[in-house]
């Protein structure tokens, strides 16, 4: 295999590229699930969550034919499953984790079913692909013009996810919002209504991730297919726990996802799948192993103490810790 | 993850009048549910509900043959589930019992393919055991890393698995690959080992093995000192670690006994079922063995029952979408829905 | 001028319990109320009734004057009352001025511009009653003492004119606490009434100006403090002459009489040291020995390494040099699980959430730390039957009052679930027993049986390490005494050394004779 072909320099931007692309869906559901868990909640439906998204908005963008109302669609079941999840952790206060697999379960079943039903007989349905948009001076420059040249959603994304972390650590809510994630109980002694609180983070955590789903279908890969997110859920808690609850960490380390992931797309391509030193499978498994050396090193050389104390324990008025 | 102020978990009973009888009450309730939202989609989908369901009763006792293939699925669905549930009352929670499953199916695979011994029965078992190795190693990985360095093994399994089945495709396409066949398909193990099926059900020893092991799992968790000790795990672990149980220790123990009892299961589909090292060898079972265990309210004949139920909606699922023109997809949606439902009417059976 | 708060007949239910039976309560402008009684009796809710925090079911409450409608904090804090918690309600990753902001109506996005303006204004009330404090400062970098300094300025930053302070006294040492009220009582001259619960005696003689006695949810007196005495008071308080509560007054110090007889060093601690959570050193080179037969009671404020000792001593702490010896063998590096099985015990100073486990059975929290061996269990059986005669036996003679030995643990008062922790402990071969706060909280009868017990598995020759920030327990049960500050151990005493006077001091990190009082030098680390 030529390796040159893959990061040879002319290559190595087109992957610089693909990976900011790649990178997106991940960044938006990782800064999501940060601002549940800076609010005390511990969200792992986000990978149902991306599903639907992605599902809602492929279907969407397929029978309207506009990707603006497919990614609106994708966000409002966003919300629509991040409110099931704060009904249950935060108003039946049953145990979070279970919460969030009953959630992964249940949207991997109905997209299931929804796609096999609806797109029965169509041979891999696929939507139209968005436009790059120029940029004006670097978009012309040779060899950068790859990297920047990014479509319409991948901007706003990036737009929002640096809005919401502007949000949460300049901002009085954002302050609340920490505050309840810290310590309930001192929130709810100066009025601040926690359940109130988590809920709004639980929608906003809901609304990243359909957004994400929808960057990856409408914005990436222009297609849908069962399980599409493969795990970028998983991953993008993964990152949070990486990124010590801080967004701007976080996004880094989606970029560098965002980049191996890509970069085995690439392998994939040149290699041709067969007779390589190194089987493609290891490049498809790498985010992967990736992900999971980074999330051991980023739990051990954490300081306990990055961690919102409330993570995960519901709040119950009137009980002391 | 902190465990300061424990959550009502899964794990801690109903307290109460007739706790017992509530449990059980939750679980058929959201059953019931969950089969509402089914015929539902049935309908949906442009079938009748009535007939699908009826397609896929009869699928199931309307023969022998029927019976015992949904035997044969509830195999690996019991014995996966009976590990996941003694982990989950420990709250040590293993998401990634299908990966273990797959390295269990592999492991098992390849030794009996591989070793040069020509008796059948002593090669079968060599390679069971290297399954069953094959999945405590893959659980025990996530245990470690949660006991030594606080990792969410939640994360890890999953990651895990994602991994196990990019191992498990590789074997297939390269090492294992069937000789003269184009297409993702793996070698065939030895005539040998495979399983006989036994009595008119056809059903093979795998199914006996998961039966045996439901009464000792249950004794393990009701009557023994480790049992009693995974439930103190799981209802206080700061009061545990207090009493002396050592926690880490335990995770260990929970990941590997879960993480073995999955590849025990994957080895016995290799030779119960596929015959050889196939791409379709799981449907899924170490995800919808979670399900299995919760339904189950994490007791070991609980979990005899929610297997014997998922199999039969998966067993009659396939003969409704052959007879009814359904798509097998609701049963994964129906499935889908059971853990959200089990999660409201336990809620309210609290009350 | 009206009164600043008059409650009339507050009634309040918590389940089947009636906590409070219709209590009265009348706080006169600008003076410094007591409100006593014992722990249980009601004091806390009464205020967190008047506070908001908690809905009452009946009666009426008015503030200068006019009705308060006290459904919330907010209400609350409306009418000028400001609630200082035992637990202090503070973020700890926060800084001080962003605790004052939250929960506060203001414009919803930039802050910058006004953090600086509430520093301002925090500096201008702190130095106005003496309250100075660096509001930039992170929270959980903070000194306890200087933690409930901003409790206090949060309460009157929001315009606190009605101060409530519940058990102030718990984290301070005794210089800090005559600081405290001296500037308690500059309030009251500027117009802040303020209403402090306790059930400290001493507290209530030397700072108050007037007093309401709880007992079980009812006002069994209220009388000014110069016409009173604490014999009077403690009757009323426990509704008979109990012993205890003359310890409690300082009246006469509880003699349990040590035999005097020792037996080998049972407990060596050498040159320990431990971080806390965050990091940051906790204690510093730590040195005790205790004998078998003795009680060796470690006094100190709340806030100096009290619970960072408690976990090192049993092993849930790492140390980061130093050695620990029970009987000559080395249990540094053992994991509680071992220790166990050398003869150390613990009863931790957090009982609902270390003690117990609330969803099993009484019976089953009893015997939850020997159930693999005999006779209770062997490693493949467990022997239902041994376990539900101990757990009788064990009720019987701890005096635990449940309903049976299945009742869930969860619904035991604080009383008896001390009891089950103390029984379980105690009917354990014991060489060790690391006693954190065993009382606290517990009302007088609870506190009898855990200071009889005490007593007796010393006499049984168990070597006891009592961490208490009680002074009177100290007092009562130590044969030697020893005093934590800033997490190194300064000072001892034999029993017949024990001066509370001293104790007090040393608590606040002054040692040496009267004439010569030293502070006890920073460490250098």
């Amino acid at each position: 295999m030529d390796w040159n072909e893959v990061i040879g320099p002319a290559a190595a931007v087109t992957l610089a590229g693909a990976g900011l692309q790649s990178a997106m869906p991940i960044a938006v559901a990782a800064v999501g699930e940060c601002v549940a868990e800076r609010s005390g909640v511990l969200n792992l439906g986000l990978e149902g969550m991306m599903l639907s998204g992605a599902f809602t908005s492929f279907l969407a963008t397929y029978h309207t034919g506009s990707p603006v109302v497919g990614v609106l669609a994708g966000i409002g079941v966003g919300i629509l499953l991040g409110a099931v999840m704060a009904f249950l952790s935060v108003t039946l206060k049953t145990e979070q984790i279970i919460n969030g697999i009953a959630i992964v379960l249940f949207a991997q079943g109905i997209t299931a079913f929804l796609f096999d039903d609806l797109f029965k007989g169509s041979q891999r349905p696929t939507i139209e692909r968005l436009p790059d948009i120029k940029i004006p001076v670097l978009g012309s420059i040779d060899r950068v013009d790859s990297i920047v040249n990014q479509n319409w959603l991948f901007w706003i994304s990036l737009a929002i996810s640096i809005g919401v972390w502007l949000m949460l650590e300049r901002t009085r809510f954002g302050l609340t919002i920490r505050a309840v994630g810290e310590s309930p109980q001192a929130a709810d002694s100066v009025a601040v209504d926690v359940a109130r609180i988590r809920w709004f983070a639980l929608l906003v955590c809901g609304a990243m991730a359909g957004l994400g789903g929808a960057v990856l279908v409408v914005g990436q890969l222009n297609l849908f297919d069962t399980n599409v997110t493969a795990g970028r859920g998983w991953i993008a808690i993964a990152l949070v726990i990486f990124g010590r609850w801080k967004p701007p960490i976080i996004l880094a380390g989606a970029f560098l996802f965002g980049f191996a992931d890509a970069l085995q797309f690439r392998v994939q391509a040149v290699s041709g799948g067969i007779n390589s030193s190194v089987p493609y499978e290891f490049f498809q498994a790498l985010p992967y192993l990736v992900t999971l050396i980074v999330m051991v090193t980023a739990t051990i050389w954490a300081r306990r103490d990055a961690q919102p104390a409330a993570l995960g324990i519901p709040f119950r008025k009137g009980v002391g810790s | 993850m902190s465990t300061v102020a424990q959550p009502r978990t899964f794990a801690s009973p109903l307290a109460g009048r007739h706790a017992q009888l509530r449990s059980i009450g939750s679980s058929l309730a959201a059953v019931i549910l969950a089969l509402i939202l089914g015929g539902a989609l049935m309908a949906i989908a442009g079938g009748d509900p009535i007939s699908g369901y009826r397609a896929m009763i009869d699928g199931v006792f309307g023969t022998p043959y029927g019976m015992g293939q949904a035997l044969i699925l509830a195999a690996p669905l019991t014995i996966i589930g009976l590990g996941l549930a003694l982990a989950f009352k420990g709250r040590v929670y293993n998401i990634g019992a299908e990966g273990q499953f797959l390295m269990g199916a592999l492991g098992a695979g390849a030794v009996a393919i591989v070793v040069p011994i020509h008796a059948g029965a002593l090669l079968v078992l060599l390679a069971i055991l290297a399954g069953i190795l094959a999945g405590v190693f893959w659980g025990g990985i996530v245990g470690v890393l949660r006991a030594r360095f606080g990792v969410n093994e939640v994360i890890t399994s999953l990651l895990l698995t994602y991994i196990a089945g990019f191992i498990f495709s590789w074997s297939i396409r390269d090492p294992f690959h069937a000789p003269g066949v184009s297409g993702l398909q793996g070698k065939a193990v030895p005539e040998n080992t495979i399983f006989p099926t036994f009595t008119s059900l056809y059903v093979h020893p795998g199914v006996f093995a998961a039966i045996a092991l439901v009464p000792i799992v249950a004794y393990l968790m009701a009557r023994t000192p480790f049992g009693f000790r995974v439930r103190m795990l799981g209802l206080n672990a700061d009061a545990a670690e207090v009493a002396g149980v050592p926690r880490g220790r335990m995770v260990v123990w929970l990941m590997v006994v879960s993480g073995g009892l999955a590849g025990l299961a994957g080895a016995i589909q290799i030779f119960g079922v596929a015959d050889r090292l196939d791409p379709s060898i799981s449907a899924g079972y170490g995800f919808t063995a979670i399900v299995v265990a919760l339904l189950g309210r994490l007791r070991a004949f609980g979990v005899l029952l929610a297997a014997l139920f998922f199999a039969v909606l998966q067993s009659g699922g396939q003969a409704m979408s052959v007879n009814e023109d359904l798509p097998y997809a609701i049963v994964l949606a129906i499935e889908g829905t059971f853990v959200v439902f089990l999660l409201i009417a336990d809620r309210l059976a609290r009350r | 001028m009206s009164d600043a708060v008059v409650m009339r007949a507050i009634v309040k239910h918590f389940g089947g319990v009636q906590a409070l039976k219709g209590v009265d309560l009348t706080v006169r402008t600008g003076e410094i109320h007591a409100l006593l009684g014992e722990n249980g009796a009601g004091k806390t809710t009464l205020m967190n009734v008047l506070y908001g925090l908690v809905p009452a079911d009946g009666g009426t409450i008015e503030v200068d004057g006019r009705p308060l409608e006290a459904a919330s904090p907010q209400d609350s804090m409306r009418a000028g009352i400001g609630m200082v918690h035992q637990h202090f309600m503070l973020v700890p990753t926060l800084s001080v001025a962003e605790n004052m902001i939250l929960g506060d109506r203001g414009k919803a996005v930039l802050r910058r511009g006004e953090l600086r303006a509430v520093s301002a204004r925090l500096a201008e009330i702190g130095e106005r009653y003496g309250l100075e404090i660096d509001p930039s400062a992170r929270v959980w970098q903070l000194s306890v003492g200087e933690q409930q300094r901003v409790e206090i300025l949060r309460a009157l930053y929001r315009g606190a004119r009605v101060l409530i302070l519940d058990e102030p006294t718990a984290t301070l040492t005794p210089m800090e606490t005559e600081s405290l009220f001296a500037k308690l009582r500059a309030m009251g001259e500027a117009g802040t009434s303020v209403v402090f619960i306790t059930h400290h005696l001493d507290e209530v003689m030397g700072w108050s100006d007037r007093i309401t006695v709880l007992r079980q949810g009812t006002r069994v007196g209220e009388l000014d403090t110069a016409q009173t005495s604490p014999g009077e008071l403690a009757r009323m308080m426990v509704g008979r002459d109990v012993e205890l509560m003359r310890v409690a007054a300082g009246e006469r110090r509880m003699v349990v009489a040590g035999s005097g007889v020792h037996g080998g060093a049972a407990l060596t601690v050498s040159g320990v040291s431990a971080n806390g959570d965050r990091g940051t050193s906790a204690l510093r080179d730590i040195s005790l020995t205790v004998e078998a037969g003795e009680i060796l009671a470690i006094a100190g404020v709340e806030g100096n390494g009290q619970p960072e000792l408690e976990d090192v001593l049993y092993g849930l702490r790492p140390v980061e040099k130093g050695t620990i010896s029970v009987a000559g063998h080395d249990v540094t590096a053992l994991p509680p699980a071992e220790r166990l099985e050398h003869g150390i015990a613990l009863i931790p100073s957090d009982r609902y959430r270390r003690g117990l486990i609330r969803d099993l059975s009484v019976a089953d929290n009893l015997v939850y730390d020997r159930i693999d061996s005999q006779p209770f269990g062997t490693p493949l059986t467990v022997n239902r039957k041994a376990i539900r005669t101990h757990a009788n036996e064990l009720v019987e003679r701890f005096g635990i009052r449940v309903s049976g030995p299945d009742q869930m643990a969860g619904t035991l008062s604080g009383g008896n679930a001390q009891r089950v922790v103390l029984a379980r402990s105690l009917s354990r071969d014991l060489k060790c027993l690391i006693a954190a706060q065993p009382t606290r909280g517990l009302d007088i009868g609870a506190i009898e049986v855990v200071w009889e017990q005490l007593a007796a598995a010393r006499d049984a020759g168990a070597a006891i390490v009592l961490v208490s920030t009680d002074l009177d327990e100290v007092m009562s049960l130590a044969d030697r005494c020893g005093v934590l500050y800033r997490g190194r151990l300064i000072a001892t005493w034999r029993r017949d050394e024990l001066d509370r006077e001293q104790i007090g001091l040393a608590m606040g990190g002054k040692v040496g004779p009267r004439s010569d009082q030293s502070d006890v030098p920073e460490q250098v680390s």
